[in-house]
């Protein structure tokens, strides 16, 4: 096919193709300066809790837990006429529901009023100013329970209220085992002992080990130092005693498939619920599975046989790591007032009791535990023990990067590629130069 | 891209031999309209025409990828850390980017990617022209086979990375029961626990996925050769090798090109089958370029860091697309 | 004549065993294409009988091939939910806007690559190309913020545009390669008959350049259909949930991922592309080829 058209030369670059990149260029300057600006800084003006508003609601939680997210929803409104709660479902995933979080606060937006944060993330937010200080509306901050309460404090502030805890402890199966360990020597021989005696178990000791959030919580459960103190040195012997149990759970006594190497709580789920371990290190929403009204046929093999306990701890100060979700408040939002209004029914025993038949979250509030809980459901009772061992994660603005150190620390590891000692020497460092960036900066 | 000057004719696509009567005919055409004031305004017209045309596609493009591109390169010059909202966008010169070498991830996961880089592209290539010759034979049931194994493709590659990531379950997962019911070794392996085998496992993901792909790309290259070029190699009496070697390879070149520069930006870029199925582990050893770049927005709240990090793969994807471009130029040239 | 006689049964021979030869080849080529068909679609075998598994089952893992209890609740449970049905609808129509507005767009462009004498085609075709290969990823923040102030956040429609960049440099590349093939004469004849270039362009190029701009209207569709990144970052609100976001969010809750309703869904949301491709296939990749036209 021939051209009639000239053959260009393609070495001068065409004057109109300059000009246009040159005005896309500094359009996309003047946007960049002008939206980067830090989004942190005081909010608009408060609208009154009495005045006629919506508020947006910022949770995670389909199925059982949307449903009660709706209950608590439709009874605040009733209760106050003239506020409307909009809910904003975000992902169930956590780390999901972070970014979708973050996206809204780096854009500086005003909505969501109130968000529903994992224990973890309240310091991180409040460092970038994402978060409302709620000590202006003087919260009862000893009617929770005081693990959970520190992880909404930051600097002197309070910058998020518990909503409901949950802390991970070892599940055990009552009828193999007669009483719980103490010492993880005596969780060893009697899951050996459980195994030897009963061939349809498949392992011993299922646990997370998988390369996420959970194997902090994990390595936490069992005795991990992640205090204050221990943090700027993690490389201390309670955790290299820690790790190498973890470690030598699957390779020397053979209590924990390699397989841990790839689970999450998912799996151990499955694991307990049919039958095949006789211990189990998972969430309290495994009590509801194994025990509750209407599991079948899902939990036969470990209904009725079901105990839980905080993981055994040679010291005799066993822990549990904190879990559960918080209530915070957008520093820009404009209805801070009613967002109070709304995080405070939230926390009423009403509430927090009702959450927790229909949904099994456990409430957040000391004095939720009472009488009308135990009677619709009796496992809480069992439950406290593991409670009063609740051990939050650090409170700090780089946790999430704290966080992913220890979880390559853990999975290599558990893999096998490195020992325990080398990890933790290897990881203590940068451990500690990240806190030292947050110490001196901002 | 083609080596030529016409930019118009894209690689992948033989000029077929002009026949005589269409230059006498378009030449006769151009005569007999008429000019204004000779060819230049025509031209102008014409080109203000072509600019039009061209207009629309540009700048969207450009709002959607240009945009993004100068706000990054902003952002990496200027403190963008949320962590640090007091010194916000204060000018940081270049410590977004020494800070991405001294973190000491950025060089690792550079070897890494570019390791996984060079083998999925030689798998998934070699398995693609493969899988396209077959496919350019005539036989019962190519249209299904066709169809069949183009469906991989169509699932969405975050859910095809939990998908796999269940195959691979070392207890429940399909691939040790299969190992194992075959009595074939490997079958009690934790695939994401140990560095090679996660390794392989998201090769393997990821090859299932985009196999099919480079498959249509070379089979549509394979249909451009004309037949006769086959029948007069057969006739030469050439081995099925020779006519591969000497007569299809060359001819595929542009195809080829084209389905390289694709696979290996992709593999290069990878991320969603990473995040799935092995969130950057054992350890850290599938920790990606792409996954630090989103480490750096959404677990550090660093955009200048992302910034940096996200210039550097944008520089390195120009480096490889042109590294393919020269190669095939020369290649052709010479 | 007695050499003919004697030939016979050795060219018989010969040809008998290029008869064998032939099979063998033919029997080891099928054994070839059976095994990639295999591979391809076993893990939608798995995705299939996964989906018509009950709860239990599935926790128990892999048991054999064939699934003990069929059951049909997974997809009832799925197609019950609102909140599905009505991502389809999102995912239909926010990949078929950015699909139709790409074929134009490009059409219009290719043309004016392939036709007109602007000058720096080389360097739009560069642009083209490396805008093809963009780390999506690095678009997400900036165009984040810039959809906050315009209000294009949680819309359809700021999907529809982002989604160009999945569509737009690929369709536009190749439809100026597939013009480009298209010989003059067919425009030149409109021309001559009195068409303007705009109606030549729709009248006489188009229709003979179905082929290439079905190709990259299927590829499009098939990109916007899958896409999960962008989805997840622009869109919040469960009524304007495209496909994927459902999936993941309908299939997981924050410790379980339900494996049943996550490929229930799957199959649900694959099968129409299946069938396309499987109609299409043929125009596909002969609109790929565009060496011949009829």
């Amino acid at each position: 096919m021939r051209r009639i058209t000239p053959r260009l030369s393609g070495r001068t670059l065409p004057r109109r193709g300059i000009s246009v990149a040159a005005i896309a260029a500094t359009g996309a300057i003047a946007l960049a300066a002008c939206g980067s600006s830090s989004s942190s800084g005081a909010a608009g003006k408060q609208v009154p809790a009495s005045a006629k508003q919506t508020i947006v609601f910022a949770t995670q939680g389909l199925g059982s837990e949307g449903t009660a997210t709706a209950t608590a929803v439709k009874a605040f409104e009733k209760l106050h006429s003239n506020i409307k709660v909009q809910i904003l479902s975000l992902s169930p995933t956590s780390d999901v529901a972070f970014e979708q979080l973050s996206q809204r606060f780096t854009a500086g937006s005003t909505t969501p009023d109130v968000i529903t944060s994992d224990v973890i993330w309240p310091a991180q937010f409040a460092q970038s100013g994402w978060l409302a200080n709620l000590a202006k509306f003087h919260p009862a901050t000893s009617s929770y329970f005081p693990g959970q309460m520190a992880t909404g404090q930051y600097k002197g502030g309070v910058y998020a209220i518990p909503w409901f805890i949950n802390a991970e402890g070892l599940y055990y199966r009552t009828d193999l085992i007669k009483t719980p360990p103490t010492t993880t020597a005596q969780l060893v021989s009697d899951a050996q002992a459980a195994m030897r005696k009963d061939h349809s178990l498949k392992e011993g000791l299922a646990f997370e080990g998988d390369k996420y959030e959970g194997a902090v919580t994990a390595f936490q459960s069992m005795g991990g130092q992640l205090s204050p103190s221990v943090l700027g040195n993690i490389n201390t012997s309670a955790n290299a005693s820690v790790l190498t149990f973890m470690s030598d759970a699957i390779h020397k006594y053979h209590i924990a498939p390699s397989a841990v190497s790839t689970w999450e709580e998912s799996q151990v789920q499955d694991a307990w619920l049919s039958g095949q371990t006789p211990f189990a290190l998972n969430w309290p929403y495994i009590f509801a599975l194994s025990d509750g009204k209407g599991c079948k046929p899902g939990c036969a093999p470990v209904f009725g046989k079901t105990g839980w306990v905080p993981f055994p701890d040679a010291t005799g100060s066993p822990q549990a790591s904190l879990g559960g979700d918080d209530l915070a408040v957008n520093a820009k939002s404009t209805h801070q007032a009613a967002a109070w209004e709304f995080i405070q029914y939230l926390s009423s025993d009403s509430a927090q009791d009702a959450r927790a038949i229909s949904a099994g979250d456990p409430p957040s509030v000391k004095s939720a535990y009472n009488s009308q809980l135990y009677a619709a459901a009796p496992f809480f009772k069992q439950e406290q023990a593991v409670y009063a061992a609740a051990t939050p994660r650090p409170v700090t603005p780089v946790y999430t990067q704290i966080s992913s150190q220890l979880q390559t620390m853990i999975s290599s590891v558990l893999s096998g590629s490195s020992a325990p000692s080398a990890a933790l020497s290897g990881t203590a460092p940068t451990i500690k130069q990240l806190l030292s960036t947050v110490a001196s900066g901002g | 891209m083609t080596a030529r000057q016409e930019p118009v004719l894209p690689a992948g696509q033989a000029e077929p031999a002009p026949p005589e009567g269409a230059a006498t005919a378009t030449t006769a055409v151009a005569a007999a309209r008429p000019r204004r004031q000779g060819s230049y305004s025509l031209t102008k017209q014409d080109r203000r025409f072509g600019y039009a045309l061209v207009a629309p596609a540009v700048i969207v493009l450009l709002a959607i990828t240009a945009f993004p591109l100068v706000y990054n390169l902003w952002n990496s010059f200027h403190n963008a850390d949320y962590l640090f909202p007091t010194t916000f966008s204060d000018f940081s010169g270049v410590r977004n980017y020494t800070s991405m070498f001294s973190g000491g991830q950025f060089l690792p996961s550079l070897y890494r990617t570019l390791g996984f880089t060079a083998a999925s592209v030689a798998v998934e290539f070699l398995i693609g022209m493969a899988l396209a010759l077959a496919l350019s034979r005539k036989f019962i049931g190519r249209g299904i086979v066709r169809a069949a194994i183009l469906i991989p493709w169509a699932v969405p590659t975050v859910v095809s990375g939990l998908l796999w990531k269940s195959m691979f379950d070392p207890q429940n997962g399909f691939v040790n029961y299969l190992l194992n019911a075959l009595h074939l070794p490997l079958a009690h392996t934790t695939w994401l626990g140990q560095t090679w085998t996660a390794w392989g496992a998201v090769l393997i993901a990821d090859s299932w996925r985009n196999t099919p792909f480079i498959a249509l790309l070379l089979l549509a290259g394979l249909q451009v050769i004309p037949r006769d070029v086959y029948e007069a190699a057969k006739i030469d009496g050439a081995s099925a090798i020779r006519t591969f070697w000497r007569i299809t390879l060359p001819m595929l070149k542009p195809a080829i090109m084209v389905a390289l520069i694709f696979r290996t930006l992709s593999s290069f870029l990878i991320f969603d089958i990473v995040y799935a199925m092995t969130n950057g582990g054992p350890g850290d050893s599938t920790q990606v370029l792409a996954y630090l770049n989103w480490f750096a927005m959404n677990g550090e709240s660093n955009y200048g860091l992302g910034a940096a990090i996200s210039v550097a793969l944008m520089v390195m994807s120009l480096i490889i697309a042109a590294i393919y471009v020269t190669a095939f130029r020369t290649e052709q040239v010479g | 004549m007695a050499a003919v006689t004697s030939v016979v049964p050795a060219v018989k021979a010969a040809r008998r065993r290029m008869r064998t030869r032939k099979a063998a080849g033919w029997s080891g080529f099928y054994l070839m294409v059976t095994i990639f068909v295999v591979v391809s679609l076993f893990p939608f075998y798995w995705i299939l009988i996964t989906a018509l598994k009950t709860q239990p089952e599935i926790s128990a893992g892999t048991t054999g091939l064939f699934p003990a209890h069929l059951t049909w609740s997974s997809f009832s449970s799925i197609l019950s939910q609102a909140t599905f049905a009505r991502s389809l609808l999102n995912s239909v129509i926010v990949a078929l806007s950015t699909t139709i507005l790409t074929v134009i767009i490009a059409s219009l462009a290719g043309y004016g690559l392939s036709r007109t004498t602007i000058r720096g085609k080389q360097l739009i075709m560069g642009f083209l190309l490396v805008a093809g290969f963009f780390p999506v990823i690095a678009m997400v923040g900036p165009i984040f913020i810039t959809y906050r102030s315009l209000g294009l956040l949680d819309n359809l429609v700021g999907l529809v545009i982002v989604y160009f960049i999945y569509t737009l440099p690929l369709a536009t590349w190749f439809l100026t390669g597939f013009f480009g093939q298209i010989p003059r004469e067919l425009e030149e004849a409109a021309i001559v008959d009195g068409a303007t270039r705009l109606q030549a362009l729709r009248r006489v190029i188009i229709p003979v350049a179905v082929p290439g701009i079905f190709t990259v209207a299927i590829l499009g569709f098939i990109f916007c259909w899958n896409d999960f990144l962008l989805a997840l970052m622009f869109i919040s609100s469960p009524t304007k949930y495209t496909a994927p976001l459902a999936i993941m969010n309908l299939g997981q809750s924050q410790y379980q991922t339900y494996y049943n309703l996550i490929d229930a869904m799957v199959v649900i949301i694959t099968l129409p592309i299946a069938l396309i491709v499987l109609f299409a296939q043929r125009r596909i990749i002969s609109g790929l080829t565009a060496g011949s036209f009829r």
